[in-house]
């Protein structure tokens, strides 16, 4: 990796666990690996989106041009979103592209996505079937998308119930097979 | 500018910085290159004032060659564009970049009131014959006319070094006529 790309990922990386975001929880990122070629981030889902309450995980890859060339960035945590895409976790966000600026950092970057979560861009879709739900069915779209939170996003309450249902469902496996 | 010079020598040794000068907190980080986060060395500064490293900023000219945009502000920016920043004691740590074009040198407009008073006699000739022309003659007016050089800075304000060196020129030129009429007298 070049020096300058590691050199910087490692002040940044400093920058953001002392950003006052960091501290209120709303991102996060952890390292990978020793050389700071990949890094794993978190997002919280902004209030009053669908994706309020849920954390979502994402895959950042620093290339050796960094920070000439932006870093690459996908979602793990699966989610329901115009630009991001429902199967990959691709993300379509102008400044991971052509609107990348060197002095733009991982903090700006899982703000800026955390940004796009509270305002979709359906005409710059990344997964036209879910662009085309928010189009043409926003009430469909706001509950498939705030299902998918819960589901996949780690939702606490939700994630509590059914994993308690799972429990039960268990003991009544076990018992079954019991008598 | 002293930090910025006197750090850079620092950071000239293959990029790395000395233990500590991290922790030196946020005053440091004005004369921060915004591309590597470092202290800038061989710096230079955009029109729209932003602070860059020139090798840096070379390459990341260089990575967009048909997009060229300021990396914080995406104003303009070209590399005739950038103005180079010379702090003191920033020679010494000049260290050879083969495989970059040097820093563009910085550019030395006259001042506003001094240039061009004398087409033909002293023109471009740096401060001596220029300073006479005020100093002696109330020809300050001409320098309008004769300047061809559209949005240059106004005149130095008082107290500026460059004040001080025009009160002294003047002043040098008054003592040369005052001998010269007595050369006239005695001779
Ligand atoms: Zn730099
Ligand atoms: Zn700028």
């Amino acid at each position: 990796m070049a020096n300058i790309a590691e050199a910087r990922i490692k002040r940044e990386f400093k920058e953001v666990v002392k950003s006052e975001e960091v501290a209120k929880c709303h991102i996060k990122v952890e390292l990978v690996n020793d050389t700071f070629t990949e890094l794993r981030g978190e997002i919280a889902g902004p209030p009053d989106t669908p994706y309020e309450g849920g954390n979502f995980i994402l895959e950042i890859k620093i290339p050796d041009t960094y920070p000439f060339n932006p870093p690459k960035v996908k979602f793990v945590t699966k989610i329901w979103h115009p630009n991001i895409s429902s199967v990959t976790g691709a993300i379509c966000l102008d400044i991971l592209k052509d609107q990348w600026a060197a002095a733009m950092t991982l903090r700006t970057v899982l703000l800026s996505l955390q940004a796009l979560l509270a305002a979709a861009e359906p005409d710059d879709p990344q997964d036209a079937v879910v662009a085309k739900q928010y189009k043409e069915n926003p009430k469909i779209f706001q509950d498939t998308a705030k299902h998918w939170t819960h589901i996949f996003a780690g939702d606490s309450k939700v994630a509590m119930i059914t994993h308690m249902l799972e429990l039960k469902q268990i003991k009544k496996i076990a018992i079954s097979h019991h008598s | 500018m002293s930090a910025a010079a006197s750090s850079s020598q620092g950071g000239a040794e293959g990029g790395t910085h000395p233990p500590g000068e991290e922790d030196q907190g946020e005053s440091s980080a004005y004369y921060e290159c915004n591309i590597c986060l470092d202290t800038a060395k061989d710096p230079v500064v955009s029109m729209c004032g932003h602070l860059f490293c020139w090798p840096c900023l070379h390459q990341w000219l260089e990575t967009r060659p048909n997009r060229q945009m300021c990396p914080v502000c995406k104003a303009g920016i070209g590399k005739d564009k950038v103005v180079p920043i010379y702090g003191r004691g920033c020679t010494k740590s000049q260290d050879p970049r083969e495989k970059l074009p040097p820093r563009p040198a910085g550019q030395r407009p006259e001042p506003e009131n001094a240039g061009g008073v004398f087409p033909g006699f002293g023109f471009g000739d740096g401060g001596f014959h220029m300073s006479f022309g005020i100093g002696a003659f109330p020809f300050g007016m001409f320098a309008s006319t004769f300047n061809l050089n559209d949005g240059r800075p106004g005149p130095p304000p008082p107290a500026s070094p460059q004040h001080a060196e025009e009160q002294f020129l003047s002043k040098f030129f008054i003592w040369v006529a005052v001998l010269f009429i007595f050369w006239l007298l005695i001779a």
